[in-house]
């Protein structure tokens, strides 16, 4: 249980950092503020999940080396086109919701995530309404289809095929490191790392 | 509300503007009041917008998960101010998107110090403190506008300021009482933006000769605002053990506080467009306004 908390904490976080790469420059200003928003939330289900797995909720986030990280790869590409971000939001969350469905049960804190979650689930399903018939949407969801399938569990991955209405194939599973994820850890933690552990930031 | 009559004549408006009275949208206006105020809050949605990008790199370096919700929360905050004033502008005749276009294309302005780096986290902390409280000076003196739309939307912004100016202050904090290393960070940072913060509200051209306190677009002069933030920072400064870098400063038995005069040079190559980040800042929005067209065209068709 404490490996698929993990990866969740590690997935959210991840893809929150992700998102908030659009900071700034989003194709509207409505987007902008969107995105930062549900970066938001990402990231403090994150730390809610962490804090349940550890008494140092900072400690967990950071200081392990990116071969510790369980975040399923999806989260970790670096995709800055909207197209292969929205695609990224869009399969991320049918997964998600899959997943935290599944963890509701046992993990009083999933079922608060998942109401969060809710927002961010209409606001994925609005864009991929939006964009459904453009050619470099529909390219996006293809490519990154191997590793939506990582998000969820083996068992998981007939239900995340017919929600999408695409056919299973083989998953680009967790535990693997996208390339760009070292320079991702690398810069995440630089500010931390410049100060001794336990210094107060 | 009762019905005011705004005088429809430039002279009359004027004294009108001048005794308190406040204009609407749909209210007649002199052109160039209309122009004076485009210029300005158009300046002041710029800033807010282009504001994003020096602390946007921090989001992902934050050493905390609450500093980095806090970092997010904040830069959320500035678009959505952006957003809010744009619409300002809107209503008084320019689309938003020829603001933004006319952004890139360097033909508008924004505040100086969002055309620096941002070096440290220790950056970071004296943005968020004092740059913000730099900025909420000038902004509460538009709680008066004459031009009663950007007024309002001023009260909102000036209340999200302040938590900006707490988180901070906070980030401050946490550094100066920190290892001696993450305290030279912060005197670093104080150093390196000393200079931009007193220049930040501008030359101290007489209130009355400043056509944006003629039209009662804002309420104070320029150097009002600069001592009213000596006033209210130095002193906050100073307590945390930090030292301002300027030996001229000093504040007199009258209350009014001396300091070295401001490179007015530099700040007026930096507005206009020649500050040392303010090309590839543009050029970074400019990349990705491009890039994502076709999502603007893709919306607006559907």
């Amino acid at each position: 249980m404490n490996e698929l908390l993990l990866g969740l904490a590690d997935d959210e976080l991840v893809i929150g950092w992700r998102d908030s790469e659009w900071t700034g420059i989003a194709p509207m200003l409505e987007e902008d503020v969107a995105f930062s928003s549900i970066a938001q939330n990402e990231i403090g289900h994150a730390r809610a999940v962490y804090e349940l797995l550890a008494a140092d909720a900072d400690a967990l986030a950071f200081d392990r080396s990116p071969t510790e990280y369980r975040c399923a790869p999806l989260v970790q590409l670096h995709l800055l086109e909207w197209a292969r971000t929205i695609a990224r939001r869009w399969l991320y969350e049918v997964a998600d919701e899959i997943r935290i469905a599944a963890l509701m049960a046992e993990v009083p804190v999933a079922a608060k995530i998942n109401r969060e979650e809710t927002y961010h689930r209409m606001h994925a399903e609005m864009w991929h309404e939006r964009l459904r018939d453009e050619p470099r949407f529909r390219s996006a969801v293809t490519e990154l289809w191997p590793y939506a399938l990582g998000v969820v569990l083996p068992e998981q991955r007939g239900e995340l095929a017919a929600r999408v209405g695409i056919d299973e194939v083989d998953a680009v599973e967790r535990g693997t490191l996208d390339p760009s994820f070292r320079a991702l850890h690398e810069e995440m933690t630089m500010v931390r790392r410049s100060a001794p552990a336990g210094a107060r930031w | 509300m009762a019905a005011v009559e705004i005088p429809q004549d430039e002279q009359a408006f004027l004294e009108y503007v001048q005794a308190g009275g406040q204009v609407e949208t749909t209210d007649w206006m002199p052109d160039d009041y209309r122009a004076k105020l485009i210029k300005f809050i158009e300046m002041h949605g710029n800033s807010e917008l282009m504001g994003v990008l020096p602390e946007r790199e921090w989001i992902l370096r934050a050493p905390t998960l609450q500093r980095k919700l806090a970092l997010t929360a904040k830069v959320q905050d500035e678009v959505g101010h952006a957003q809010l004033i744009y619409r300002v502008v809107e209503d008084l005749g320019k689309p938003r998107e020829r603001c933004l276009a006319d952004l890139v294309d360097g033909k508008a302005k924004f505040h100086n110090v969002f055309h620096y780096p941002t070096k440290t986290w220790g950056d970071v902390g004296v943005i968020a403190w004092l740059v913000d409280a730099a900025a909420i000076i000038s902004q509460k003196a538009l709680l008066k506008c004459s031009y009663a739309p950007y007024a309002r939307i001023m009260k909102k912004i000036c209340w999200e300021e302040s938590f900006h100016i707490l988180h901070g202050r906070d980030v401050i904090l946490a550094m100066v009482t920190g290892t001696r290393e993450q305290f030279e960070l912060v005197q670093e940072a104080l150093d390196r933006w000393w200079g931009p913060l007193m220049q930040f509200h501008g030359n101290p051209i007489p209130r009355e000769e400043d056509p944006m306190f003629i039209w009662r677009i804002k309420s104070q002069g320029n150097e009002e605002a600069r001592q009213q933030f000596l006033e209210g920072y130095v002193p906050q400064i100073r307590e945390l053990g930090l030292t301002v870098p300027d030996p001229n400063l000093r504040r007199t038995d009258e209350g009014v506080w001396k300091y070295t005069e401001p490179d007015w040079n530099e700040l007026k190559h930096v507005v206009t467009g020649h500050g040392p980040r303010t090309e590839e800042r543009l050029a970074f929005r400019r990349r990705f306004l491009d890039q994502e067209r076709w999502v603007r065209d893709a919306v607006l068709a559907a």
